[in-house]
Formats: C-alpha cells, structure tokens, sequence
C-alpha cells in the first residue's frame, strides 16, 4: 500500500539511531590519530587495529578480558545446574515446607542487588572472599538464581510428569531421573539461563568495583570505569576498549538471538 | 515411586522425601540465604546503627539515621532526581516502545532485522553505555557535530555539564539501552491481538491511527503496566551509568539515591547512614515489584 515506504522509512531511521552510537564508537575505535579530526559517524578511510592492540596490552585488557570470561562463564554452568537442580526439587518432588520455599526465592525477585551491597561487602569481609573471583561469582549466583529457579520450573512443569514416574518405576534415583531425563531435555531452558547469567554476569559493574581491588583480578566493566577516570581525552584509547567490551556480546547474541530475546523477556524482572 | 514406598514407616518416609528434596535444593537457597536474604534484612539492621563497617564496635542509634536522612537536603534532592529521571524513562519507554511495537507488529518484510537493531543496545553493559555515551555528550562530541551539521548547531551545549540539561541526557542514555527490551515485551503482548480486529477495522473504514487508538492501545493495557513498572524499577535501582558519567554532578544535578548511598555508605564508610539510603531503596523498589508479581499471578490464574 502507499504507506508501507513511510513505515520503511520510519523502522529505518530509528534503526539507524539505534545503532548510530555504536557505530561511531567502532568508527571512531578504527581511525588513524590524523582521521580523529573527522566527524564520528565518517567511517575510517585507512582502518588500524593499534589501538586495539595499545589497550589489549598496555592497558592490561587482556587480563581484563579474561577475568571477565572467567567469572561469567563459571556464573553461567554453575547457575544452570544449582538452578535447574532447585527447580527439580521444586516441580517434581513432595516434601514439607515447599510454600515456605518458594515463599523465599518469590522475596528474592524483588530484591535490588543496588540495595544490598554494604551488608553484602561485610559478609565477602568475613569470609575472606574480597579480592577473589570466588566470592564475585558467589554473590553473582546468588542474587539471580531466583529468576532463574523460576524460569526452570515455569519450563519443568510443561514435561508430563508420566515421564519422570516412568523413570523411577524402572528403578533410576531422583538424581539419575534429573540428569539423564530431565536435563537432556531441557535444552531451550538451559541455554536461556546460561546466556542470561553470562549477559548480567559480563555487563555488572557494582560488585566487581566492591569486591575487586587488586587490578590483576579486574573484569573489564571495572577496567573501562578507570581506564576513562584516568585517560578522559584519550578517545580511540575508550572507543576500543568499549568495542572489546562489546563485541564478544554482540557475536553471543547473533548466534543465540531467539533465546536471548525470549529470556530477557521472561527474565525481565531482574 | 508408591510401590517402594509402602514398606517405610510415614516418619521415615518424610525423613528421606526431606533429604532427597533438600540435596536438591540446597546449592541454591544456601548461596541465596548467605548472599542475598540475610544481607536483605542486615540492611535493615545496619541503618539503625552507627557503625564504619570495619570497627567491632557499633553504636545502636534506633531511628536516628531516619531522622537525619528526612532533614537531609540532599537526599530529597537524589530523590527527586531519582523520580525524574524515572518518570523520563518510563514516558520514552512506555510512549515510543507501543508505538514502534505497534509498527513492528504488522507484517513487514524485515521485521526481524529491525527488531534486531533495536534490541542490540539492551544487551551492553550499562559502563558500556557511560563510555560511549559520555563521548557524544561532550561539547564537541557527535551530539553537538551532529546538531551543527544539521544546522541546529544554536541548541548544541555541553550536555553533561549544564545542570538542567545532565539528568534528561543521561535518562535518554539509559532509555536507548533499554527500549529494545519495552518494545519485545510489547511485541509479545501484541501477539495475543486477533488479527481479524484489523481486519474488520480496515473493511469499516478505519485508518491505521484509529486502529491504533482502538484495537491496539486498549489491547496493550495489561503489558503497558508491565513495562511500566520493569522499566521503572530497573531505572529506579540503576548506577553503573551515572557512575560512569557524571558520578552524580555537575554539583549535585544527577545525584539520585543509588549513587548518593554508594557515597555515604562506601566512600566515606558510613554504613549506618548508607544503609538508611538503601532502605529507602529497597522498600519503592520491593513495593513496586511486589505489585507486579502480585498482578502477574492474577493474570496467570
């Protein structure tokens, strides 16, 4: 019809404007320091990666990086099983105090992470878990794994339950009912969890900046907030390191795009 | 399962369903107690006290913190900031998410393209957001360039650093972060639209504005209050972003309660007052969420 070329133009205008920011600041990342002078959404005309390579090394990103890929992946295959493993409990089997429970974890979706970090920071104290990955990845578990229990269970309960009875009339235990019956498939549901932990897990700033002081053991969300507290004007400097940021991120969710988007929607609580 | 368990006594039988069930959970509600639901009620604990979170030695002021922080300028002035800066949020969230859902509803060739574009923003790091953000914002950043090149070059100013303008750029920084997210939930709740709605509306003449305002819009109610009350929440609780732009200035102009607790409680370790902060937090948020899951619940039902 007639109106389609507006509605066109329209999605494509604001799909531009959307995307504009992040394609200055890959632009910008690329340019030569004589083509800084241009304007942020000129492409570069003789792309460079050394800028990539001055933060990668000299500004110790790489470390970064890898602290960060350590700490989000470890978040997101131990929350698939510690939640899948509640979620089981939860659908599954009989026992007293289950609306207690679940009581519980429904307290945990609305808690605000933002207003439990003094506390939390005093309990990392004691436990001797400041300065260690482990004790990021433990508080990280922790505050998210009621959403997750919850998008288990919501999945769990559409598995017909003659399945899971099958199963232990021939003989299985409720673990070997749990890992070789239900996990298997459960696919859609374990993928959404572990690429949404990952997500929350890479892009978190506040704990890390608590819990990690030592620069050795800094992810790159800590990383970027001193790297730009320190080198304010140096833009091809904060354009890469936004990009290194961005770009694992970017690739994951290409790949995984249905399930990020559905999961982000369910798990939009959080 | 029955037939194994008839030969067990009930005490017996409750013991084991305790300990299969409890082997199962506990991982889960172990971390979530230690590191989540404890600190949760310590908050409360801590804002009756005076105390620099490192001392033994903790001074019990009951309601003391309360009193001064309802005297405190300051914190009604992060308040209110933090109100603004939500009600901007939410107003782009909600207005522009129904609208560009509404259009990604029909069946367009690319729709999921588009869609993609718009969604890409959501899944950056909010300090990610700061960086670039901060970068286009500054006097002779793409925003002021852009406004030049198009000759609106009379409304450039340095965004980040005038006091009227700061909070409204950073709500709009976090609102592009976070539209792409309003508009799928709205997407979603569009599916539930009978197609044939439009359909008749087209055949009795209706234009497409008219569809919108009549089948669309009433249709979107119960997703809008979801969308209302997850972007206000996230908006209510954010930090990363302010804490990577303006760490609440120029002066105080985006001080909102999140970056002034962080303040009061961690960087001058005043864990008492800090803590009263976090209250005030954590009880508009949990009240909030609080009617939502409530709302969802009786959706579901």
């Amino acid at each position: 019809m007639s109106r389609k070329p507006l509605v066109y133009g329209l999605l494509t205008l604001v799909s531009l404007l959307m995307l504009a920011p992040l394609l200055m600041t890959a632009f910008t990342s690329l340019k030569p320091a004589e083509e800084l002078v241009s304007p942020p959404w000129v492409p570069p005309l003789a792309p460079t990666f050394e800028h990539f390579v001055t933060t990668w090394i000299d500004a110790n990103f790489n470390t970064y990086f890898l602290n960060s890929v350590i700490i989000s992946t470890v978040d997101a295959l131990v929350m698939i099983v510690i939640a899948s493993a509640a979620a089981y409990a939860l659908t599954f089997l009989k026992f007293p105090g289950k609306p207690l429970i679940y009581a519980l974890l429904l307290a945990g979706l609305m808690i605000p992470p933002t207003a439990i970090i003094l506390p939390l920071y005093v309990t990392e104290q004691r436990l001797g878990l400041l300065n260690t990955h482990l004790g990021v990845i433990l508080a990280d578990l922790a505050l998210a794994v009621p959403i997750f229990i919850f998008l288990m269970s919501a999945y769990f309960r559409r598995i017909p339950k003659e399945l899971r009875d099958a199963a232990r009339v021939d003989g299985a235990s409720e673990i070997q009912v749990y890992w070789r019956v239900i996990l298997p498939i459960s696919t859609p549901a374990i993928i959404t969890t572990g690429l949404l932990e990952f997500l929350w897990s890479w892009n978190d700033l506040l704990l890390r900046l608590l819990f990690l002081t030592q620069d050795n053991l800094r992810t790159l969300t800590v990383g970027m907030l001193f790297f730009q507290g320190t080198q304010t004007r140096d833009i091809s400097g904060l354009t890469s390191a936004a990009m290194i940021m961005a770009i694992p991120i970017i690739i994951i969710f290409i790949i995984f795009q249905r399930h990020f988007v559905q999961g982000m929607t369910q798990g939009a609580v959080k | 399962m029955a037939a194994s368990s008839r030969r067990w006594s009930p005490g017996r039988r409750k013991r084991q369903a305790w300990l299969t069930a409890g082997l199962f959970l506990f991982p889960a509600i172990a971390l979530y107690l230690v590191f989540a639901f404890i600190p949760t009620l310590e908050v409360f604990e801590y804002s009756l006290n005076r105390w620099d979170g490192i001392s033994p030695d903790r001074e019990w002021v009951g309601l003391g913190n309360y009193d001064r922080l309802f005297g405190d300028r300051i914190f009604w002035e992060a308040f209110f900031n933090t109100v603004e800066w939500t009600a901007i949020i939410v107003v782009i969230n909600v207005g522009l998410g129904v609208v560009l859902a509404a259009i990604l509803a029909r069946k367009i060739k690319g729709r999921i393209f588009f869609q993609t574009c718009m969604f890409i923003p959501v899944i950056q790091a909010p300090i990610t957001t700061a960086i670039i953000w901060r970068w286009m914002y500054q006097p002779n950043g793409a925003i002021n360039e852009g406004l030049n090149a198009i000759g609106l070059g009379f409304l450039a100013t340095p965004w980040l650093g005038d006091l009227t303008t700061a909070l409204p750029a950073l709500a709009i920084a976090h609102s592009w972060s976070t539209l792409g997210l309003s508009i799928v939930i709205f997407l979603a709740g569009l599916q539930a639209v009978d197609d044939e709605l439009y359909d008749a509306a087209k055949i009795d003449g209706a234009t497409p504005v008219q569809a919108f305002w009549y089948i669309t819009l009433p249709a979107l109610r119960p997703v809008t209050a979801v969308v209302f009350v997850l972007t206000a929440t996230a908006a209510f609780k954010a930090f990363d972003l302010i804490w990577g732009t303006t760490q609440g200035g120029p002066i105080r102009a985006t001080e909102i309660l999140a970056t002034y607790m962080y303040k009061r409680g961690v960087l001058e370790n005043n864990y008492g007052y800090g803590s009263a902060v976090a209250v005030a937090l954590l009880v508009i948020v949990t009240l909030a969420m609080a009617v939502y899951l409530y709302m969802q619940a009786r959706r579901d039902d």
